[in-house]
């Protein structure tokens, strides 16, 4: 019987053992509920915003950008985001600095506090500052007599951002400088370097990946920040509103058309902020490889 | 450039990696810091070039005579090679071997051309022309390790240290790189420490070896010196193989497997000791010749190599090895199961 020699043959070439090949309904069924999931979940939200902002034309859409009270969101948010990032770029650095070239005691604790805006909510963060520089706060009566606004002001608003984003940056560089270790940056010290020498063109090289993919997630944090934003603003249009905040008022007013082109800005960063997530992922992974196979002992 | 090394003690928490250690490294000079590992020969290393702070109050390190223990690693100029070379993995060849002269402050800080000439120079020494556009990664480590070399050298350092220069290397590689550093320092005279847990490589490439063991130093000397004249069971053991022996000291005389001999330093001792026989201190005769010697049985013979192995047993069931070179085992022809009879010419006793 020749064909079932060539039957049985021909099963012995096709690729993996059956053991552990998936059939192929298998991988059509799990791959067919992942792109459901997707574009119930995240596609779908994403086309209603661009439509609905879209629905009174683009001459609505585009007016709804010179409203003052949006005009003041937008400056607001960038502010926000203008201020922490590059405060949490400081932070970030210093921080990793600390904890992956030093040995000092508390340094698990530090690292763990590093992750506490990950872990507590947001309207806690709100509150806490709150408590902290509100009226009836700790600092609220000496804040009174200065006459300095923090609650229900800007400043309380870039405070609040800055809380919440200040993970990302360090916990980016954290990683990386663990894995690149110390040597090269003794090897620049016995060759002459001083500290500002040896961080500007040995260590700051090594992590630029890392850096800007963690000020990338930290703006687009900034950006988008809304609940611990929203206790501490007290939503005063044209004076505290974020963007974020803008859009809900927006919303609850009824300006539908409004609230989804404000949104849509938003949208528009967050696809950005993936694209550019994306491409320096890339460069991040090469650099953790780079590392990896430098440090390898053989 | 000497180095002097005074009562130095380090220790890290609880735990003491060097204990009151002083030496002496005189001027052009190849020496090598030898230990197992966890010895303090790497601390040491590191304490000499500043990356590592000495305890305070506990001792000094001077460069010929000025004393370094307070200054900072950058201003010490020491050329610095590490175990895995720490290579700035970012920076082509080149301008990882111009990065010395390209921090140097602006007075001091040669011409671009200058600095350019004085690379390719260097590339030139390490036999790595051609190589300076290349990055780390695309390296072998015997180039990156000759990289780091070049890059070390490139300040003209007053000294010049490596941290097991050669342990990250397969072997074929490490033997030429040895014969290569050691011609190396023969041209360029620089005093140079190296640290090595392989005692070969040490009494290979040294002119002086520094051996150290639980944060002291057991023994300095030439290879030479500290090969034939061990002056601590330590060193006994840890340069090449040794047979050891319970026995008996009776003043110059030492008692052991039936025979008394006169031990090899000629001091008088009493009560029981440890004796030690190299593999090659030990005669393997047909029988017995008159000299004091004791009987044993060949259970193993490994006849390659320069000298022939013979792994021995005692009547007491003790084991022993001997080496002999392979004309006299030829003229031994002895085989396995049969008997021989062993004396050893030269016998250490601590």
């Amino acid at each position: 019987m020749p064909g079932a020699v060539a039957l049985s043959l021909s099963v012995g070439v096709r690729p993996g053992t059956p053991a552990t090949r998936d059939t192929s309904l298998t991988r059509w069924v799990l791959t067919g509920i992942a792109l459901t999931f997707l574009g119930v979940f995240l596609v779908l939200p994403l086309v209603v915003v661009f439509t609905e902002a879209l629905r009174e034309g683009i001459g609505v859409y585009l007016g709804s950008f010179q409203d003052p009270d949006a005009l003041s969101a937008i400056r607001l948010t960038l502010i926000a985001a203008g201020v922490s990032v590059p405060l949490n770029v400081v932070f970030g650095l210093c921080a990793a600095w600390a904890i992956t070239k030093f040995k000092f005691r508390g340094r698990s604790l530090l690292v763990t506090l590093i992750d506490l805006p990950f872990a507590v909510s947001p309207v806690v963060a709100g509150l806490i500052y709150v408590l902290v520089f509100g009226r009836q706060g700790w600092l609220g009566p000496w804040l009174a007599e200065h006459d300095i606004k923090i609650i229900f002001a800007a400043p309380g608003i870039v405070l609040a951002t800055v809380f919440i984003t200040f993970p990302f940056v360090a916990r980016e560089l954290i990683p990386l400088m663990e894995e690149q270790g110390l040597e090269e940056e003794q090897a620049a010290m016995t060759l002459g370097a001083r500290g500002w020498t040896m961080f500007r063109r040995v260590t700051l090289p090594n992590i630029r990946w890392a850096l800007l993919y963690g000020v990338i997630l930290c703006n687009a944090r900034a950006m988008g920040e809304f609940g611990a934003v929203s206790v501490v603003s007290g939503h005063i249009r044209g004076q505290t509103n974020t963007l974020p905040l803008h859009v809900e008022i927006l919303y609850n007013e009824y300006s539908f058309a409004a609230a989804f082109a404000t949104a849509s800005l938003l949208a528009i960063l967050a696809i950005i902020t993936l694209v550019l997530k994306t491409a320096v992922e890339y460069r991040v992974r090469r650099q953790m490889e780079l590392s990896a196979r430098l440090g390898d002992k053989s | 450039m000497s180095i002097k090394v005074r009562n130095v003690s380090k220790s890290f928490g609880a735990f003491k990696a060097l204990d009151d250690v002083s030496f002496d490294i005189p001027t052009g000079e190849l020496v090598a810091l030898l230990g197992p590992s966890g010895s303090g020969k790497t601390t040491l290393l590191r304490l000499i070039a500043g990356l590592e702070d000495l305890d305070p109050g506990a001792g000094s390190i001077r460069y010929y005579e000025e004393d370094v223990a307070g200054q900072p690693v950058r201003k010490r100029r020491v050329g610095f090679v590490f175990q895995h070379y720490a290579l700035f993995r970012h920076m082509s060849v080149f301008e990882n071997i111009a990065f010395g002269l390209r921090v140097l402050p602006r007075a001091k800080r040669p011409s671009r051309k200058r600095i350019r000439e004085r690379v390719h120079d260097l590339l030139g020494l390490v036999q790595l022309e051609g190589m300076a556009g290349r990055y780390p990664s695309q390296l072998s480590g015997g180039q990156r390790q000759r990289v780091a070399l070049a890059r070390a050298l490139a300040v003209e350092p007053r000294v010049l240290l490596l941290d097991e220069p050669f342990g990250a290397l397969d072997a074929k590689v490490r033997t030429e790189l040895r014969h290569w550093i050691r011609k190396l320092h023969d041209d360029l005279h620089i005093t140079s420490v190296f640290v090595t847990h392989d005692q070969e490589e040490a009494l290979e490439v040294a002119d002086r070896v520094v051996l150290m063991n639980q944060g002291r130093i057991e023994q300095i000397g030439s290879p030479a010196d500290v090969y034939h004249s061990p002056q601590t069971e330590f060193v006994m053991n840890f340069l090449g193989q040794v047979n050891t022996f319970r026995g008996h000291a009776h003043g110059r005389d030492v008692e052991f497997a039936d025979i008394s001999v006169a031990a090899s330093d000629g001091v008088i001792r009493h009560g029981d000791v440890r004796v030690f026989v190299r593999p090659h201190e030990l005669e393997v005769l047909p029988q017995k010749n008159g000299k004091p010697g004791f009987p044993a049985t060949v259970l193993r013979v490994n006849a390659a190599g320069a000298v022939a192995r013979l792994d021995l047993q005692l009547p007491d069931g003790g084991l022993i090895t001997a080496e002999l070179p392979q004309d006299r085992f030829a003229r031994l022809s002895a085989g396995t199961g049969e008997k021989v009879f062993v004396t050893p010419h030269r016998v250490h006793v601590f």
